[in-house]
């Protein structure tokens, strides 16, 4: 699975989280993990809809409406692979 | 002290306009007049500036107001004010490409409307539209 965190140079609310969402991405297993600055991404970002940052894509579908907990962002992955 | 005639003029906007700014919570007046006519600080002029500014980058009042709570807010940073310059570029991009869309599907109606002479009824632009209403009535 690809996740892709889309983030603004200088956002206050993606660091503290970033370190946990890709900690608990990481635990699932075969996951690559993105750290996209939009500004270098434009097109990326408008393609996959992105409006509000920072926002997370996993295989390029915004899945969440607003940034995940670890949690949130585990349960996702997990029901991805059907080990829900 | 201004009038909101004056500041209407010094502003290049309506009366009516400031009026509409007032009730949207985004300026308003020092005071009033012992005949209630409002009365304006100079820093209004740069106030109704920075309002028509913002809105001419797509900002809308609502998120003005925003950016004017935050331009006076000590716990605020550049950076905030940047993150919502960034997320309204996107919804800038996202509505060009939307645009873009329309017009390609416009691009592709008029190449298939070659002669100009038909009569309406046989008009195919008017006839793939009918259709994309019907194929959108079909949808579940």
């Amino acid at each position: 699975m690809k996740i892709e965190l889309f983030y603004a140079p200088g956002c206050e609310r993606c660091a503290p989280v970033k370190a946990e969402l890709q900690a608990a991405a990481a635990m699932i297993g075969d996951v690559e993990w993105y750290e996209v600055n939009v500004l270098d991404s434009l097109d990326r970002a408008v393609e996959l809809g992105v409006l509000t940052l920072p926002t997370l894509a996993i295989d390029g579908e915004l899945v969440f409406a607003a940034l995940p907990t670890p949690v949130q962002l585990r349960q996702a992955l997990l029901k991805r692979i059907g080990h829900d | 002290m201004l009038t909101i005639g004056k500041l209407a003029l010094a502003g290049n906007i309506s009366a009516d306009a400031l009026r509409y700014y007032e009730r949207e919570g985004l300026i308003a007046p020092t005071s009033k007049t012992d005949s209630g006519y409002r009365l304006y600080g100079e820093d209004a002029v740069r106030r109704v500036r920075f309002i028509q500014h913002a809105q001419a980058c797509g900002f809308t009042l609502a998120e003005i107001r925003e950016l004017l709570l935050l331009r006076q807010s000590d716990s605020a940073c550049c950076n905030d004010v940047r993150q919502r310059a960034i997320e309204k570029k996107l919804q800038l991009a996202a509505k060009i490409r939307a645009m873009q869309t329309m017009s390609a599907a416009l691009d592709r109606l008029i190449v298939e409307c070659a002669d100009g002479a038909q009569p309406v009824d046989e008009c195919p632009i008017l006839a793939a539209l009918e259709q994309v209403d019907v194929d959108t009535e079909r949808t579940p």
